[in-house]
Formats: C-alpha cells, structure tokens, sequence
C-alpha cells in the first residue's frame, strides 16, 4: 500500500536528505550574496547565482504555527490521529516544513523555541529517508 | 475608461452528484449564461478557462460551433478566479475579441473531491507523495502530513491568530461568525447546497476538529457544478449591465502554491495589489456595497478583508466578531452562501453572485447601489453599476 510520506528526492535536495540521515540539517547558502534559503534548490532565491551550497543550520529556531490534524485516512497518517504539523522559523531565517515531537500537543504555543531532532520516515525500512523534526527546548523553571 | 460590462451569468445546478459529465455541465452553464443576455453563439469570439478545467476550449468550441478570435487561461485553480473576468476585460478593451465567455466547470465531489489529498499528490514509483516545493503535497510538506489545503490553512488560521493577539476562544468566534452568516444568507438561496441546514455559532463550535483551528464548518463545501460568464462591449440584453471597473491578477513569491514560506494572505505585498485594485477602480473601502471574498477556508475571509483594506490588519477578526459579514454589516460578504455553503465552483460562483449584487438581483440582495469586490488572493475585480 502507497505511503503519502516518502518525500521524493532530487539532485538539489539530495545533500539536505542525506544530512538528516547523520542528524545534521542543511539549508541553503549562496556564495554570491551570502544569504540563506530553505529548501534547497539549483539557484539562489536573492540573486539567481548558481553557486549555491549547502550548509549546517544550528537546528533551533521558534515555532513559527501548527495544526493537530485529526483527519486524514490516509497511509500512514490515519494510524497516527491525531498528530502536529508545524512551521518552525529557523534561528537563521528560512521557514520549515515539519512536525513537532516530545510534547503534549495542547501545551504546544506559538513562538516557543524548538531544536531539530531525525528520524527514518519508516521504522522498518533501513533504506528510509531521514525527516528533520522539532522538539520543544525545555526552559529551566 | 473602457467600457467593458459582465452582461450574462449561467450556471448549473449545484449538487455533490451531477450524474452528468463535467463537458455536460459546462454546456449548460454556458448556454444559460447566453441565454441570460440573449447573445448568440454565433456572436461569441473568445473563451477563458482555468488551466486546471478538464473542459478544454475545443470542446465548446464543437458544441456551440464557434468561431474564436481569442482564448485564454487562467492558472492556479481559486487563485485565479476574478482572473477569468480580467483576461475577458482586457481581450474585450483591446478589441481583441467583442464577446468573450468565461467558465468553470468540475464535478468536485463526484469525480475529484477537491478538499483531498489525492488532487494534488503525485503518484510515480508507486508512491503518492509529489515531488518539489509545493505545499500541500510536496516533498518538503508532505512528510508531515500537509497534504491538503485545508491542512495547510489550519496553518494560516494559528499564525494569524497569534499575530491579531486572539485567544483560541475569539479565532473561533470570528471563523464562526463567517460560517454562521454565510449558512444565514444560503438559507434564502435556492441554488444553495446547504441552504437547508440552519447554523448557530454552539453548532458551529460542535462541528467535528479537521485540523486545529479549524473545523468542519470552516472548510469550503465539494460540489458538482458549472458557472459561466459573458463579457462583451455594451449593455446587451435584459438584465442591468454590471462594468468592469479595476481587474487584477496578482502572482507573488509562494501564492500559487498555498505554502508557507512566504507571505500571510493580508501581508505587505497583498495589501499594496489590494489597494491598487481598488485605486484603480478609484474606490476606497467603505464605497463598496458588498464583497465576495474567497473562501476556501473561513480564515480566508479575515485575511482577505484586511489584504484589501477593509479593515486593518489584524483587525478583520475583532470586526468580524462584533459586526459579522451579514446584511447589516459594514461589509457584507459571499451573500450567496459562498463556499462554505452556497457551492464550490472554484470562486466562479462567488463572480456570479457579486454580478446579482450588481444587478440588484440577489437573493439576499443589500439595498444600495455601488461598487462591489470580488478577491481571491491577489487576484481581483470591482463591479459597479
Ligand atoms: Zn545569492
């Protein structure tokens, strides 16, 4: 049965999925005009340069908004209702795509700070992409 | 200024199942569309359709035999709703063509249910998931399970929440009072698929959670259906002319796709096509009588009233709570139903209404004459009189 989770990879976003699977998260920087960008793609966004390449994020960034879905049937989603979708906005300035793990859904809140962590897409394949996930960073009472 | 009017306006019946054919529909809308300004097709020398149509210009061309100066289309599904009107407007200004149709047609919950997954998904290598930057579905969205509008607008729906300062409370009290009033005004609207299903804002807070914030209630119906328009020159047939003032059709970094990465729906860059729409039309805000805002989701709504300036931004929601979008408000807005309630024809239904408002032909008819708005993203029109 067809998953609807296993990203499709590409030559531009190759280095970005094979980062993750070594728990590092790659964005985008251009040495043209020194800007980031996220996803990864042939040029840069700012000045259309080519020599674009990859490199490591810090990982942390804020919790830029989410949703608890609770519909979706299909694979492997309806075996997870009800789980977070989220926006992070990295320290660095590109906003991801992404999901936010290690908390309760209901304390979830806009804005609060969040570090990436890996995980396979599919336990079970040991050929499985690696997705960039977000936990919450605990604040010292 | 060039005098270019909207002189008919047809459509289908709206259902969840046409039973007929999406080139069925489409010939019906169309035909009742000419029939409305008693135009021949013999005299009709340009077509418009949505790229996303599975009716193409040659078919219609066939069933109606017509002989085309001109056709177009518009990209992006909603986004380019009001769009149709303006690449009519323009060809019609330019004397490129003197009568131009514009038509959608979809059997949207029968044969493609346009609130799913599927619709966007690629399907290579076995595999559902789409590959690229798109959002929902795409390789970067739909790992996480954004595979849907609606899920990515219960994205839109928190940011902006957090944004405007709302508690959760008051977001579901403006999103409700959208759903509530737009159920309020498909009660009077025969054509309204929901018309018979009253709504309160207790039945709209029971609605089943799809995806925090949203509910239910706040997502825009599926439906079987087709709506038409014709553009021409000069006041032509029975009904009151509806001018084109000011059209728009706006593309900005991330707006095509609905993803993330760029701008909320009442950001900088939607405010300044916005005013232009209305600078153009030499409108200001409070001289419309009423609007038609696109609403995929209720969300929409909000950040379409303050990306065209009817409110400030953030302020749609507080005004929205207080005022509503009724016959009473200062706006009232999608007084068809809209999506929500009246159909989904992909924002031609809400073009069609705007038109009765126009004409003074609605059936929740405002009873002023001006100016109104049609808005979807950064894709715009204003009628008048
Ligand atoms: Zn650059």
């Amino acid at each position: 049965m067809a998953r609807a989770d296993v990203p499709t990879i590409d030559s531009a976003s190759a280095p970005y999925w094979e980062a993750a699977r070594e728990g590092r998260l790659m964005i985008a920087s251009c040495g043209a005009c020194s800007k980031v960008h996220h996803y990864p793609r042939p040029f840069c966004p700012h000045c259309w340069s080519e020599d674009v390449h990859p490199v490591e994020a810090t990982g942390s960034g804020t919790l830029y908004t989410y949703s608890i879905v609770y519909v979706n049937d299909l694979a492997p989603f309806k075996d997870r209702l009800p789980y977070v979708a989220a926006i992070v906005a990295l320290d660095e300035g590109p906003r991801l795509m992404t999901t936010i793990e290690g908390a309760d859904p209901g304390d979830l809140q806009v804005g609060m700070p969040v570090t990436a962590a890996f995980r396979p897409v599919d336990g079970d394949d040991p050929d499985s992409p690696y997705l960039t996930v977000f936990t919450p960073i605990k604040e010292h009472a | 200024m060039s005098r270019v009017a909207i002189v008919g306006v047809g459509q289908t019946r709206y259902s969840r199942e046409s039973g007929r054919s999406e080139w069925q529909l489409a010939v019906e809308a169309i035909s009742n569309a000419l029939t409305d300004c008693g135009i021949d097709p013999g005299d009709v020398d340009g077509l418009v359709r949505y790229s996303y149509d599975n009716v193409d210009e040659a078919m219609i061309v066939r069933s109606f035999g017509l002989k085309l100066r001109y056709y177009s289309q518009t990209g992006f599904g909603g986004l380019g709703a009001p769009a149709t009107l303006a690449h009519a407007y323009a060809a019609v200004a330019s004397g490129q063509a003197r009568v131009v149709v514009c038509y959608r047609s979809l059997n949207g919950r029968s044969t493609t249910r346009y609130g799913r997954a599927e619709r966007s998904l690629g399907t290579g290598g076995g595999d559902l998931i789409a590959t690229g930057d798109r959002a929902p579905s795409g390789a970067f969205a739909g790992p996480y399970g954004m595979l849907s509008p609606g899920q990515v607008m219960a994205m839109w729906a928190r940011r902006y929440q957090w944004e405007a300062g709302l508690t959760e409370d008051e977001l579901a009290a403006a999103m409700g009072r959208i759903a509530v009033d737009q159920r309020a005004y498909a009660r009077a609207n025969p054509d309204a698929v929901m018309g018979g299903r009253p709504l309160d804002q207790a039945g709209y807070l029971a609605g089943r959670v799809i995806a925090t914030p949203l509910r239910i209630f706040d997502l825009a119906l599926e439906t079987d259906g087709a709506a038409a328009l014709v553009v021409t020159d000069a006041a032509v047939g029975p009904r009151p002319a509806v001018w084109i003032r000011s059209a728009i059709q706006g593309l900005i970094p991330y707006a095509e796709s609905i993803a993330t990465y760029g701008e909320l729906r009442n950001g900088p860059t939607y405010r300044s096509l916005g005013s232009r729409l209305l600078q153009d039309a030499d409108v200001k805000p409070a001289d419309l009588v009423s609007a038609s805002i696109y609403d995929a989701t209720s969300v929409s709504v909000l950040l379409g009233l303050e990306g065209y300036g009817i409110y400030p931004v953030n302020g749609a929601a507080r005004a929205v709570i207080e005022h509503g979008i009724g016959p009473e408000s200062p706006l009232p807005v999608n007084t068809s139903g809209g999506h929500l309630s009246e159909a989904y024809v992909h924002g031609m239904n809400l073009v069609i209404e705007a038109v009765r408002q126009v004409r003074g032909e609605s059936m929740n008819q405002i009873p002023r004459s001006g100016p109104v708005l049609v808005a979807s993203g950064p894709s715009g029109l204003v009628l008048a009189p």
